[in-house]
């Protein structure tokens, strides 16, 4: 294949974004988009609730300013402070730009952009499309897309970056349709695959593709993952599927009940009560229930959303999808009753290290959205911020990339190498006698990850993980595909997803081991406090000889001092 | 307040599930595979396809993402009806299902099959490209970014319910002009064109609709309306196929193609003897020498049977035809003030 100048893997918020950027930039590049899906399935259409940016549509004296510091403040000190500039300073332009470009937000009643308050932030400053947010978007980034000619590659599989010396010489994917190994030579890669929140399994709000790909092929290519141990757990997730029920809830004026049917976030947070940041809020629902005064069932415990004093209307033109979604899952209606909710992993925070034009380590390969960690979101995301992310960097990458091009010389992908990659995936993989199923290891790692890496951790629960995941990774050695199909093997694809969760896992095991402090989503019991004094640093997990070698990066500051986070 | 959660408590039931296989690399044609499980209620019908790739047969094959109803990956058909296998629950489907226990699982229609439930994407995606389901903004590009467009909430209503859409093809596969003529532009599709076309920030309304009136367009839909009672996010598509011919006809004019001159044969007949006059009606639609052309030989053979529509003087008008007119009056200038605030 002719080599491209950019290759982007993945077709969310962020890849498409940097496609479209890209072509504006240099339109005479050659371009293509992997996707594992077709774009408009990937992720980015299932955030519901919106994009933070300070149009102040509805609070007048919303300022940048002021969002940067609620940014900052929400990731616990942890975001580096000059890329926060750039994500809360861009907000504006870009919502604006999509706005232009045909994106159908709810509007107020002077015709602007709507905004409702979400937790965390000052202002109310979250755009909106109802509760499709993502979707509206999605949409019409890849309408956009389609519009611009760019050339995508749907249902490839990316396997592993082709790495002579310093630099990639680009991508080795697998065509779903075919089962064939191709490769893509570039000049630049970037990674856009998303978040690796779904190795919490059916503790996840998770699409089941979000395994992490993008971050697993980094890894093995020795790029270091920065932050990997902060995970966020949403706190109101379906009970019985960990789906998701957007803070757009709570935002609209929902209440969380125990089973007392007190309003338990006055104790946690008694001046943002629900909106509080959600790090906070989870902890507060996982208290609840830890202390006893959670509902009881089969599926587990768990508290409740009341939306039922909301009223039908809005409730049906506010926040449709929630209702469908709790009929479909739940078997409740939420004008009638309130729906059973705990914490459900939601966002990862980390992500492979980037530098604020989103380069990596690694010339000619770049990372943006959920798979990047620039760091904008530090120890805690705020909500309303992934969508910005996503859409910011995203569109920093597509034109760093096009700059870029041009200084390298296109890479070179043997067939020796493409032989040797369809031996790795499709030789090893039927091992006769006893054998390992792949289900029932990938619902171990999310149930080993909940418990020992969850929301609570302590460090003999985090030896546990760690030995847990070690377990299951020597497990999966045995591990069978019985489809021997090259067309459209999708066991073969779920296996391979799997293997990238627990190299992962791993990462998140051993950072959350390390980091001896409490900050943002990660809580340690026996290190309850935050710890500026030895852990206001970022980590970096390098795969060294096969094993997790974990370093450190510094916090760039900036305007704003290190201050204790109360809401 | 909830009553009891231990709703799933209630109980099992044996569910056979008919899943259609084929692997193009070893199968000559399809076939059907049983699989028996025990399915609780509240389960869907993709989680009892997962129970049965991960602990019976890994290789049955079909497309899953966000398992909310929101990605639209797993459109199939289940017992004979498009519908998002996520958000189907097993036991509703038994429940009406015409062989006790069992549910039958195909791919979509309409679409290139590939392998199992896994149907190829590709040509609703070219069709999207073919009518420009964009918004081709009236902001040049080096302007965007710096002011919003003023958007009324009527405005965005009136695309709200489009922008739903999330492309599963559950409208594709049954469509009733699809399977005769696979060129036809689809329903998403023309509700995609349609939620383009009312946007004020759009430009390339005339050009988009230009595309739209010709063969295999929006004059193809014959209103069977099972795009919209397929339609997984319960949008009025048919509403979307209307808004298009009404914009067809106002801004191209009633003697634009053979589509807008059979609606205008229909406006006329109607109007004039509250019914159809048949016999010349493909006449009208497409003129003298297509009818002799195309019809003659099945106007013999009808004149044969006997089965020949009466001639136009023999059409009469129906009972209480002048309220009839009156109300159709009012009906149609209804219609075009509608039209005309939507148009502002």
């Amino acid at each position: 294949m002719k080599p491209f100048d950019i290759v982007i893997v993945g077709g969310g918020g962020a890849g498409l974004y940097a496609a479209m950027e890209a072509m504006k930039t240099n339109p005479a590049l050659n371009i293509a988009v992997l996707s594992k899906v077709y774009p408009n399935r990937s992720h980015t259409s299932a955030a519901q609730g919106g994009a933070n940016a300070a149009l102040g549509n509805k609070a007048k004296d919303d300022t940048v300013e002021m969002h940067i510091f609620d940014t900052i403040k929400g990731s616990d000190y942890l975001a580096d402070q000059d890329a926060v500039d750039v994500l809360c300073s861009e907000a504006p332009k870009i919502i604006r730009e999509l706005e232009n470009m045909g994106t159908p937000w709810s509007r107020m009643e002077d015709n602007t952009i709507a905004q409702r308050p979400f937790g965390g932030a000052g202002r109310p400053r979250c755009c909106y499309c109802s509760d499709k947010t993502g979707h509206t978007i999605l949409q019409t980034l890849y309408e956009q897309c389609l519009k611009k000619g760019v050339i995508f590659f749907n249902e490839y599989f990316a396997l592993n970056l082709s790495v002579g010396g310093s630099r990639s010489n680009g991508l080795i994917a697998m065509n779903m349709k075919t089962g064939k190994v191709e490769a893509f030579p570039a000049k630049t890669v970037i990674l856009a695959t998303g978040g690796y929140a779904k190795m919490y399994w059916n503790r996840s709000s998770n699409a089941a593709g979000n395994t992490g790909d993008g971050q697993a092929i980094a890894y093995r290519a020795g790029i270091p993952l920065k932050d990997m141990e902060f995970v966020q757990f949403h706190p109101t997730g379906l009970r019985k599927s960990g789906l998701l029920v957007t803070e757009g809830a709570r935002g609209e004026g929902g209440y969380l009940l125990n089973k007392d049917g007190e309003r338990f976030m006055s104790r946690y947070a008694p001046e943002k009560m629900e909106l509080g940041p959600r790090d906070l809020v989870s902890r507060s629902l996982e208290t609840e229930i830890l202390q006893g005064r959670g509902f009881d069932s089969p599926a587990g415990k768990y508290l409740h959303l009341d939306l039922t004093h909301l009223g039908a209307d809005l409730i049906k033109s506010r926040l449709p999808q929630i209702r469908e979604m709790a009929m479909n899952f739940e078997g409740v209606d939420p004008i009638e009753e309130p729906i059973p909710v705990r914490p459900t992993a939601h966002y990862s925070m980390g992500g492979i290290d980037t530098d604020n034009q989103t380069r990596t380590v690694m010339e000619g390969v770049y990372a943006a959205g959920e798979c990047g960690c620039v760091s904008v979101h530090g120890a805690n995301r705020l909500g309303g911020n992934s969508l910005l992310d996503i859409l910011v960097f995203g569109r920093i990458a597509g034109r760093t990339a096009a700059e870029e091009a041009g200084k390298f010389t296109p890479g070179r992908i043997s067939e020796a190498e493409l032989a040797a990659q369809f031996e790795e995936i499709r030789g090893g993989m039927h091992p006769s006698g006893r054998y390992e199923r792949y289900g029932e290891l990938r619902e171990e790692l999310g149930q080993t990850l909940a418990l020992n890496v969850g929301i609570f951790r302590e460090s003999s629960l985090l030896q546990k993980g760690i030995s847990d995941i070690a377990e299951l990774k020597e497990r999966f050695k045995k591990v069978r595909i019985s489809d021997s199909s090259d067309v459209f093997n999708t066991n073969l694809m779920q296996v391979l997803e799997l293997k990238n969760m627990l190299d992962l896992a791993e990462t998140v095991a051993a950072g959350a081991y390390a980091r001896q402090e409490s900050r943002g989503s990660h809580t340690r019991i026996d290190f309850p406090v935050r710890d500026d004094a030895n852990w206001h640093k970022h980590t970096l997990a390098t795969l060294v000889k096969g094993n997790v070698t974990l370093g450190e990066k510094p916090v760039t500051m900036g305007r704003y001092e290190l201050q204790e986070r109360t809401y | 307040m909830t009553v009891s959660t231990d709703q799933h408590k209630e109980g099992k039931k044996e569910v056979t599930f008919r899943v259609f296989r084929f692997n193009p690399q070893v199968d000559s044609k399809p076939y059907f595979d049983d699989y028996t499980i025990p399915v609780e209620r509240g389960v869907t019908v993709l989680r009892s396809l997962n129970y049965i790739k991960e602990h019976i047969d890994g290789s049955v094959s079909f497309r899953a993402f966000c398992q909310a109803g929101i990605c639209g990956s797993c459109g199939m058909r289940v017992n004979g009806l498009s519908q998002l296998a996520c958000t189907t629950q097993v036991w509703d489907v038994l429940a009406k299902s015409r062989e006790p226990g069992i549910i039958k699982v195909e791919p979509l229609r309409n679409l290139p099959l590939i392998k199992d439930l896994i149907v190829d994407m590709d040509p609703l995606v070219g069709k999207m490209v073919h009518y420009s389901n964009w918004i081709d903004s009236t902001m040049p590009e080096a302007q965007m970014g710096k002011k919003e467009f003023l958007i009324s909430e009527e405005e965005f209503l009136r695309y709200d319910k489009a922008t739903d859409c999330i492309l599963c093809a559950s409208c594709v596969s049954e469509c009733s002009i699809l399977r005769a003529n696979k060129e036809y532009v689809s329903p998403a599709v023309l509700l995609k064109s349609y939620r383009m076309s009312v946007d004020s920030r759009d430009s390339m309304h005339e050009t988009r609709l230009a595309e739209l009136v010709k063969d295999h367009g929006v004059w193809d839909c014959t209103h069977c309306y099972r795009c919209q009672e397929s339609c997984v996010k319960s949008i009025p598509i048919m509403d979307a196929i209307h808004g298009l011919r009404e914009d067809a006809i106002e801004s191209r004019g009633k003697n634009d193609t053979s589509g807008s001159k059979h609606a205008e044969a229909f406006m006329t007949d109607i109007e004039k003897k509250g019914k159809l006059v048949e016999a010349t009606l493909p006449i009208r639609t497409n003129g003298v020498v297509w009818t002799v052309q195309n019809l003659l030989p099945m106007a013999m053979k009808m004149i044969m049977k006997r089965r020949t529509p009466p001639p136009p003087p023999l059409v009469k008008s129906v009972k209480g035809i002048k309220i009839f007119r009156t109300m159709f009056r009012e009906m149609t200038e209804h219609v075009k003030q509608d039209h005309k605030s939507h148009k502002k």
